[in-house]
């Protein structure tokens, strides 16, 4: 299983990459406007580059399963010492751990700045995690997205499906706002298509 | 441990409407050494596709080293090494690295054995594969899967691209793995006189069926071609069954017969042939003769 996740992690080294120029600038962003007091400025720019960083998500999913056809990489795989579940599993905790390097320095640096500038509130800390748990689903979720739609040979299909369904959840926050509802919800998305995902993957013809 | 390392029980494959297998039986047991014979397009490589379960079946049961092949382990894949038809191996890959990614997915590794081979192949390490040759390639996955030491191996034309040298160094290799005790080889090749030199077993696969299944000393010595001579003109009709092919020129007739017994030379015999000469018959000429698009299919001596 290691192999194959270092393998997929290897494979995808220039989303990993993306990744976190994304997360370092959302984070130089966030200290840029603490420093200088541009709540408003610094906010949309944080929020743009957040969205890129999503999309990069989606896209890192997408370009997994789309290499493996492209590639005939599965078709190997499967007939090493490794299954089609596992060799999925494998790539989703690949992802995973992209979404995760790329978010949590930024949720880092958020409760850091939470606690040297505003007061010590309970409500703070409450909010700054409902953020950070509902943007790291909203990660994973794009990058779910690209995962289903992922698995295509037909490259104009695979992006307009990428970016319709990354903008149906991108708003979700606006919506829904930051918390319960909205974790909810992305968990539910989450666990649709992934499921979707492992039947389309495990029961094609590789 | 099953008796039976392949086993297929009534394999049904439709592609879009179109028949590919129409209930294929096929048994191999532990040792054998089978080849599967077709012309293109009759189902082999489809067949060994579901058994590794890279395909689903449309009905029946496949199963490899007694575990279904819709649910094969990752260990029991680990026992199976196999050569696809067009070589599955990662295009864009260095070849260094997808050794060592074969290695590290390997449950056991031969790296003396696999270094002989790469310097018997002279493979280039820092090439990428789509920058190989097709022989190239067909001999690193061959080295990648003999390196794994496997007990089942399966090898969908193997020699398909490889020259003269490098078929022969393979065959060379087939035989050294076969001298290792309880190694079952599932072989398809349209080179039949690789299959003739290595299988115990043949199998050919017509229309979607299996036509012929048998040991390859007894296919031999049940299909016969016979040169019969008549003193005046040829009977109309022989009264005999299973011929496969038959060919007239004036007093001359060529039959090739399936299942050759004393009872069928007795009913030739009542014809008063003036001389009936056997020819002899290699594999492909028995497999062109039971591969015509019109012809009788050898079926085993137990069902005439």
């Amino acid at each position: 299983m290691l192999t194959l996740i270092k393998r997929e992690l290897y494979d995808q080294i220039t989303y990993l990459v993306l990744a976190s120029l994304l997360s370092l600038l959302v984070i130089g962003i966030m200290i840029y406007a603490v420093m200088l007091d541009i709540p408003d400025a610094s906010f949309a720019l944080g929020a743009f580059t957040l969205q890129g960083l999503l999309v990069v998500f989606c896209f890192l999913g997408a370009a997994q399963m789309y290499s493996d056809r492209a590639n005939r990489i599965s078709p190997l795989l499967a007939t090493l010492a490794a299954t089609r579940s596992r060799i999925l599993a494998a790539r989703v905790v690949a992802g995973a751990i992209v979404v995760l390097l790329a978010l949590i320095p930024v949720a880092v640096v958020a409760i850091v700045l939470v606690h040297l500038l505003a007061p010590p509130l309970a409500f703070h800390a409450r909010m700054i995690v409902e953020i950070s748990t509902t943007v790291t689903l909203l990660g994973f979720a794009s990058y779910c997205v690209g995962l289903y739609m992922g698995w295509t040979s037909n490259k104009i299909l695979l992006v307009a499906g990428c970016l319709v369904l990354l903008m149906l959840i991108m708003p979700l926050f606006v919506v829904k706002g930051f918390g319960g509802e909205a974790i909810v919800i992305l968990l539910l998305l989450i666990g649709a298509m992934l499921l979707r995902t492992w039947t389309n993957y495990t029961s094609a013809a590789l | 441990m099953p008796d039976n390392v392949i086993e297929v029980e009534g394999l049904v494959k439709y592609f879009g409407g179109r028949c590919v297998l129409d209930g294929i039986d096929l048994m191999v047991p532990r040792g054998c050494i089978y080849g599967l014979l077709g012309r293109n397009g009759s189902g082999k490589t489809t067949m060994i596709r579901i058994l590794l379960g890279l395909e689903p079946a449309t009905r029946g049961r496949t199963a490899l080293l007694g575990q279904d092949s819709t649910a094969l382990s990752a260990q029991t894949h680990g026992r199976i090494g196999y050569v696809a038809e067009g070589h599955n191996l990662i295009q864009n890959y260095r070849v260094q690295r997808l050794i060592n990614l074969c290695k590290a997915l390997s449950l056991q590794w031969d790296g003396e054995f696999f270094g002989r081979l790469i310097e018997t192949f002279r493979l280039p390490m820092d090439r990428k594969v789509k920058e190989m040759s097709a022989g190239m390639r067909a001999q690193l996955n061959l080295a990648l899967a003999l390196a794994i030491e496997p007990e089942l191996l399966i090898l969908d034309d193997p020699t398909l691209g490889l020259d003269t040298v490098a078929r022969r160094q393979f065959l060379e290799l087939a035989i050294d793995l076969i001298q290792k005790q309880n190694r079952t080889i599932l072989f398809s090749s349209h080179i039949l006189s690789d299959v003739e030199r290595i299988a115990d077993r043949v199998g050919i696969l017509m229309a979607g069926k299996i036509v012929v299944d048998c040991e390859l000393d007894d296919l031999k010595d049940r299909v016969r071609k016979l040169r019969v001579i008549f003193p005046k003109e040829l009977p109309g009709d022989l009264y005999l069954t299973e011929i496969i092919n038959r060919q007239d020129r004036g007093r001359e007739m060529v039959l090739t017969v399936a299942n050759w017994n004393a009872r069928k030379q007795t009913i030739l015999d009542t014809f008063g042939p003036e001389t009936c000469t056997e020819l002899p018959m290699s594999l492909e000429d028995i497999f062109i003769e039971c591969t015509r698009p019109v012809s009788a299919s050898v079926v085993p001596e137990s069902e005439v």
